[in-house]
């Protein structure tokens, strides 16, 4: 980083106000540029040869302010509250603990609107350590430049748009993202259908898909895999308004073409609607298979006649009832705290934002026990290049790309008469590396690759 | 089986003209309280895709009192009184706009009938603002249906018309009603403004409000009675649309009004004909965009209002702000 | 339109041809000047002033500007302004993606440049058009622009384009007045967009007003008041109105120009869907359209309000909604148009306290008098006349 002359360093600490002259002081009494730098470059500073290493912050008495940009009205809540509800808890749970390195969290929620960047502002000029959200994906990429200039840690819970860390951006620092890109949730869709139908069976399928980038995003992995593997060819492609209150007409042009398989990444109210709309008109029928990646979703949702029929669903990371409750009983926990203070279903957004913060509180933990004090943004974001973590989803890496990868979960949508809500069975487990491409390259071409 | 793609599916045809006629029947119903109240009050109520909001919220929550109450149909007299509760229930939820229109005509939209058209614009805006958030504090800000019937939606177990049977395609009865519905209160405003007193006063009132108070009309209370009925129609088609298992959002109404912009000044704003014919035309060529070339989705109603505006410029039935 | 009433009674100073303040007027425009340009020294000792809300809240109101031309002097609402505000960000933006000019000045220029273009070919589709038509026709093409900027892939659709070097999304600011700037000195470029900003903001006040005095806005008042006299008394009414919707199209592109290079990653929603082009036009209402500085001031207090009452509660639109409301009936000329009562009723209450009780029970009265009439007429509607 090159030393800006007096005027610039003003203009610096006004625009980005007072919060960030203290910062900005601490980094240079620490020696962080140098030391962050090192750290990016090599571990070895880690050990401690470097004198100023041994010069760090201590931990501060005060909390961490922790800032969440999310949803909490609008069509996308039912995402967004998911993913504030899932960031409480593991706030909770973490002040439980005794906080990170003895400092509790507090964690601020802010309706993400379309202001994603003066949210994130917003956030650093009142002094957020770190900064969680958003779940636009949209928004992400309005965002990214802006974590990239003020430098304060953002990790996005959603926004799963695979072009964002593979094309859009270039070697950043202190963005990084950690629900499963979409690829993964795509491609596992495509792969659930071949393996139930078989290869040779399916010879057309559909689509209808959110009209934004990631309704795009995932029809075009999708198509890619399934004709990398089968003949099949796309029979109708319907792009209903995000939001919409009518899907009939798409519905309508499906059941007409009596597709094999039905893929859909519709989501939230999108998704009760597009399924019960197909209920109506015979739409389960007319298809052999629907798979949809993010159906599971909306299980706050459902009734149990919407969900009638040979319907697959994705649950991204993270799915509350795998491993089985009987064997492995974090997931259940997790279920029975979101039950207990939200009365909800915790879904794949839920672990949105409880891995995010998760993913953050466990790098920060590891890295004051080697600094022996409270590190710097340059250096969190350094430890969190390559972190690898667990929550009750099971374990997570946090990719050089600053793409993170976890499990990819697809199984069968069921509805629950003892619990009287809807389940996923026969889930099948996906490792990242099945269903994304190493990090650096492009999915689309990764899948093309495959024979 | 042979493929013709030269013909189109008459199946298909059929259903996709569906959609949009029923689309248009819950517009129209929005969009005529709109245009009447404009026609009447001279004021352009941006809150009242609202009062269709609040209309599919109430239905939500009264016909949930309902279902957890009464037997789900299984023979005919089930079905004959649960199709009775429910249609209590899509009368009561617009009954209860009634009193709820009309205080906030009473209280905040009476004193500014002399002020510019932006102050009106700018009161109703706000209105649409307060009312919205008022939605999300009694109901919550996301998705909201009536209760389920043993795990089917309300349209779903009120399905008795036997379509497949009868026209070879499948198509939900509650819509085909919500139709007859639509038709019925077109009917039914034509005729309350061209046979009745209270139709005819209000039409006077519309044309000359002076004459009409010298000859002892009270315009302030024709002027709530109109908006309490756009605040009926309004609520009714939304609970109508809620019936049919559309979830309910905060933000339905935004979107309603907008495309009942669209309707009035399709038809020619203060003319019932019109938003009729304009809210049927819209429906069924967004179902038709929809269907033959899914993108134009949402540009399909906005472009054809402005080609109907180059081609009419007062719409297809202008009447310039009188009922008709 | 009282200030300027007086000051040609009062010793004025002349600034320029046809500007003309009085004392007190020139000492106001100089603290205004001064206290804008030091907003990005004070904001850090305001928690919640912050110079990005201040920034974007005089954009807005430069907008709301050129609004004010159409509401004051022909009476003609838009309600499609976002079309001219979006419409400059993405001229802009699309300059910076598909061309990959990265200098702030020639975005800023095709941002102009496009958005009165468009202007000028809406403006000829709905001059024609008076009062409700005008206000839902504009809307129309408003939302017909939305609707292809979101529907199109060229155009990010709802992602929308980024003004960064290269179009990335974590590229290098645009170069300013020559000055180079790498992503970490977005702080410095953004002040230098600000100053600008400033600069830009003084010299279109000035031609508005300019504007609005010469007879071209004379004639447009004309229009305003009666389409039919003015068309009388020789006014070419259709060329006028077209005229004046392509100069407020200008102020548009200029607002939204900068409003793409600040922010530097712009969507449809942000700037292009109808509830923005309702924001504009509320600013404009807001801060009194009778004047210069009231849509400015609309802009600022506006975003002010929307970017902070979100960080203050969940149910921010109620407050807002609220606030507006207070408007129409307290604020009728808007808050700087009102400015005058607002004083001369503030120096009667601090010379008269009992004046405050007096208040309580006017607005206690007024209020349940307004229930008692709602409940009578709903009465009278549900069981009839008894």
């Amino acid at each position: 980083m090159d030393k800006p002359d007096t005027q610039t360093e003003e203009g610096r600490a006004d625009s980005n106000g007072i919060g960030n002259i203290g910062r900005r002081g601490m980094l240079k009494a620490a020696g962080g540029t140098a030391l962050a730098i090192a750290l990016a470059g090599c571990s070895d500073v880690l050990l401690g040869d470097d004198e100023e290493v041994v010069d760090v912050a201590d931990v501060p008495d005060e909390p961490v302010e922790a800032g969440l940009q999310t949803f909490t009205e609008g069509p996308a809540s039912v995402l967004g509250l998911q993913a504030q509800f899932g960031a409480e808890e593991a706030v909770r749970r973490i002040n439980d603990a005794g906080g990170v390195a003895g400092r509790e969290i507090e964690l601020d929620v802010v309706e993400e609107g379309d202001s994603w960047i003066e949210n994130y502002s917003r956030f650093v000029d009142d002094g957020k350590e770190v900064t969680f959200g958003p779940i636009s994906s949209g928004g992400h990429l309005d965002l990214v430049g802006e974590v990239e200039a003020q430098g304060v840690v953002n990790i996005a819970t959603d926004g799963t748009v695979t072009r964002m860390f593979e094309e859009e951006l270039d070697d950043p620092t202190y963005a990084f993202r950690f629900q499963n890109h979409d690829v993964m949730e795509a491609a596992s869709a495509a792969l659930t259908a071949i393996e139930q139908l078989g290869a040779d069976e399916i010879d057309t399928y559909a689509n209808i898909n959110p009209d934004y980038a990631f309704g795009q995003d995932e029809r075009e992995i999708f198509n890619a895999t399934i004709e990398q593997l089968t003949d099949a060819e796309e029979v109708y492609s319907g792009f209903p308004e995000l939001a919409t209150d009518d899907m009939s007409t798409h519905v309508t042009s499906v059941v007409s073409e009596e597709p094999d398989v039905l893929f859909t990444s519709c989501w939230g109210g999108d998704a009760t609607l597009l399924l019960s709309q197909g209920q109506d008109q015979g739409m389960m029928d007319a298809t052999d298979i629907i798979v949809g990646p993010v159906l599971y979703g909306s299980a706050n949702d459902f009734s149990s006649g919407d969900i009638e029929g040979n319907i697959w669903s994705g649950s991204r990371n993270f799915y509350w009832d795998f491993p089985d409750s009987d064997r492995w009983s974090p997931g259940r926990e997790l279920f029975d705290a979101a039950q207990e203070a939200e009365d909800t279903i915790p879904t794949a957004h839920y672990m949105s934002g409880y891995g995010a913060v998760t993913c953050w509180a466990t790098a920060v933990e590891g890295l004051v026990d080697m600094l022996g004090g409270w590190p710097e943004q340059e250096q969190i974001a350094a430890a969190l290049e390559g972190h690898g973590f667990y929550t009750p989803a099971g374990y997570h890496v946090m990719a050089e790309d600053h793409q993170c990868y976890s499990n990819a979960h697809f199984g069968r949508l069921t509805w629950n008469d003892e619990m009287d809500i809807p389940v996923i069975e026969e889930m099948t487990i996906r490792d990242p590396r099945e269903v994304s491409p190493p990090p650096g390259e492009i999915s689309v071409e990764w899948i093309e690759s495959w024979s | 089986m042979i493929e013709l793609p030269l013909f189109i599916d008459l199946g298909d045809a059929a259903v996709h003209t569906l959609n949009g006629i029923f689309r248009g029947s819950i517009l129209f119903m929005i969009a005529s309280g709109l245009t009447i109240i404009f026609g009447v009050l001279g004021v352009l109520n941006l809150a009242h895709g609202e009062f269709y909001g609040i209309g599919a919220f109430l239905l939500t929550s009264i016909a949930t009192f309902f279902v957890v109450r009464i037997a789900a149909p299984t023979d005919p007299l089930s079905t004959a009184i649960f199709a009775a509760a429910i249609v209590i229930a899509v009368l009561l939820s617009a009954a209860i706009l009634i009193p709820i229109a009309g205080a906030i005509e009473a209280t905040v939209i009476r004193p500014i009938y002399d002020r510019a058209e932006m102050y009106q614009l700018l009161l109703t805006y706000a209105l649409l603002l307060i009312l919205v958030d008022t939605i999300r504090i009694i109901w919550g800000s996301q998705p909201v249906r009536p209760a389920a019937v043993d795990g089917q939606q309300i349209h779903a177990a009120l399905d008795v018309i036997p379509m497949e049977e009868l026209f070879g395609f499948q198509y939900s009865s509650v819509r085909i009603f919500t139709i007859f519905i639509g038709i019925g209160t077109f009917l039914f405003l034509l005729w309350f403004f061209d046979r009745t007193k209270t139709g005819r006063i209000i039409r006077a009132t519309a044309i000359d409000r002076e004459a009409a108070t010298a000859i002892g009309v009270s315009s302030d209370r024709v002027f709530t009675l109109v908006f309490a009925l756009g605040g009926f129609f309004a609520g009714f088609s939304g609970a109508l649309y809620s019936v049919s298992a559309i979830p309910a959002t905060a933000e339905m109404g935004g979107t309603a009004l907008v495309l009942s912009f669209v309707v009035i000044v399709i038809g020619g704003l203060g003319s019932i004909r019109g938003s009729f014919v304009g809210a049927i035309l819209v429906g069924v060529v967004w179902s038709w965009a929809i269907a033959e070339y899914p993108p134009a989705e949402i540009a399909a109603p906005f472009a054809l209002m402005i080609l109907v505006l180059l081609v009419r410029p007062e719409g297809l039935y202008g009447a310039w702000g009188e009922i008709e | 339109m009282s200030n300027e009433d007086q000051s040609e009674e009062k010793e004025t100073i002349r600034l320029m041809k046809g500007l003309h303040l009085t004392k007190p007027q020139l000492a106001l425009a100089l603290v205004g000047l001064v206290v804008v340009l030091l907003v990005p020294e004070i904001e850090g000792f305001f928690d919640n002033l912050q110079l990005d809300t201040f920034h974007n809240g005089i954009l807005w109101g430069m907008a709301a500007l050129g609004l004010a031309l159409l509401l004051n002097k022909t009476e003609l609402v838009s309600f499609g302004h976002a079309a001219f505000f979006g419409g400059g960000a993405y001229g802009g933006a699309m300059l910076v993606n598909f061309v990959g000019v990265d200098s702030g000045l020639l975005i800023l220029f095709a941002a102009v440049f496009f958005s009165t273009a468009m202007a000028f070919a809406i403006g000829w589709f709905v001059a024609d058009y008076v009062a409700i038509y005008f206000a839902l026709l504009t809307l129309a093409f408003g939302q017909l622009l939305y609707a292809i900027a979101i529907g199109s892939p060229t155009l990010g659709q709802d992602e929308g384009l980024r003004l960064r070097s290269g179009g990335e999304a974590s590229g290098d600011p645009p170069s300013l007045f020559g000055i180079e700037f790498t992503l970490q000195q977005q702080g410095e470029y953004r002040l230098v967009l600000y100053y600008f900003t400033i600069l830009l903001l003084i010299a279109s006040m000035i031609v508005m007003y300019r504007i609005m005095k010469s007879p071209f806005g004379s004639a447009l008042e004309a229009i305003g008041q009666n389409r039919t006299r003015a068309r009388f008394i020789g006014i070419p009414v259709e060329r006028y109105v077209w005229g004046a919707f392509t100069i407020s199209g200008f102020y548009g592109g200029i607002a939204g120009g900068l409003y793409g290079l600040r922010q530097l990653s712009i969507g449809p929603e942000g700037t292009l869907y109808v509830f923005v082009s309702g924001e504009i036009l509320f600013m404009a209402i807001l801060g009194g359209f009778q004047t210069i500085i009231g849509p400015i001031i609309g802009g600022i207090v506006l975003t002010f309000l929307l970017d902070n009452v979100r960080f203050l509660t969940e149910h921010f639109e109620l407050i807002i909604g609220i606030l507006l409301l207070l408007v129409v009936f307290v604020l009728p000329k808007g808050i700087w148009g009102s400015s005058e009562d607002i004083k001369n009723g503030l120096m009667t209450r601090v010379k008269n306290p009992a004046q405050l009780g007096a208040d309580v029970g006017t607005l206690q009265k007024m209020l349940i008098n307004a229930v008692r009439n709602a409940i009578t007429t709903i009465k009278i509607i549900l069981f009839g006349v008894k």
